[in-house]
């Protein structure tokens, strides 16, 4: 079988998406083929280079992990915040909780993060506190 | 006849001459016999014994007066040794005291050496303690402020969780977002 590239891959899932293609189906030719060549170890890679394009493509796909259960109110915040951030049209979003993150969100998305979290907050305080003593 | 017959002859019949030398009870021939044997005999003396005698006399003479002179010469040399062994002595002990006072400069500059270095090193190993001492106040200062940090952020995140609900958390993720803008 022919070996592609990472990004090849990338950018095929990344057409066939947006050409509006049966993704069950995509996902399953993905899978075989990592299988069949041995690379599953690229899987997590090759997802992420198929975000990047994507979000070039103006579909953005992110994580948010809070600390409780998002209204829909702040999650159509945080959609408006990510659009306005990177330009894209649509923005698919996967909700993690997390409680030890206590408050705030933590939003993902490729090549970009925003960590607004109270455990971070906290984790930079202390930082400084160190270093200011030091 | 011969000499010794005729000598005993006259000696046999003294009446035979009746002159002074009898008279004295002198026999004149016995008495020129005994000059004639005295003169040969002063003779024979001075030929062959005093030539000799005197020689020996005037080698010991030689010889005492060498002796003497070599017992002067001894005397003086002795006079001269002692007088040199005096100086040697003299210079000896000189030089012993100079040893001895170098000795005692030597001893006392290495006392002041070792005093020194003593004192050196016990201010140096003071100032390393002193440092270790700081260090250790330092590092345990330092762990005491961070555990006290921690200790004050676990107190505000439990704070944080009992105070922290929905609308709360919602208005903070708000404000992140507006603040991030």
């Amino acid at each position: 079988m022919v070996r592609l590239s990472r990004r090849a891959i990338a950018k095929y899932a990344t057409d066939q998406i947006t050409s509006g293609a049966d993704t069950k189906k995509l996902v399953l030719q993905l899978a075989a083929y990592l299988v069949e060549t041995r690379r599953t170890g690229e899987l997590s890679l090759i997802i992420r280079d198929i975000q990047f394009y994507l979000s070039e493509a103006g579909s953005v796909s992110g994580v948010i992990t809070t600390a409780t259960a998002l209204t829909a109110e702040t999650k159509s915040a945080i959609e408006q915040y990510i659009k306005k951030q990177t330009g894209a049209k649509t923005v698919a979003l996967d909700s993690f909780i997390d409680p030890s993150i206590i408050g705030g969100v933590k939003v993902s998305i490729p090549d970009r993060e925003l960590d607004a979290t109270v455990s971070r907050s906290l984790t930079i305080l202390k930082t400084r506190f160190k270093k200011a003593r030091n | 006849m011969s000499f010794i017959s005729y000598i005993a002859e006259t000696a046999v019949a003294p009446e035979a001459s009746n002159d002074l030398f009898s008279a004295l009870g002198i026999d004149w021939r016995l008495l020129v016999l005994q000059i004639v044997a005295f003169l040969i005999l002063v003779f024979l003396l001075g030929k062959f014994v005093y030539p000799w005698l005197m020689k020996q006399v005037d080698e010991r003479q030689t010889a005492i007066e060498a002796a003497a002179k070599a017992a002067v010469e001894a005397q003086a040399s002795a006079a001269e040794s002692h007088e040199r062994v005096a100086e040697l002595l003299a210079e000896a002990r000189t030089q012993a005291a100079q040893i001895v006072d170098t000795a005692k400069l030597e001893a006392s500059q290495m006392v002041s050496v070792s005093e020194e270095r003593a004192r050196s090193t016990a201010e140096k190993i003071a100032a390393e303690a002193k440092t270790t001492v700081e260090k250790s106040i330092e590092i345990a200062k330092r762990e005491l402020h961070d555990e006290t940090l921690e200790l004050i952020a676990l107190a505000t995140e439990k704070v944080i969780h009992t105070k922290l609900d929905k609308k709360t958390d919602a208005a903070l993720i708000a404000s992140a977002l507006k603040e991030s803008k």
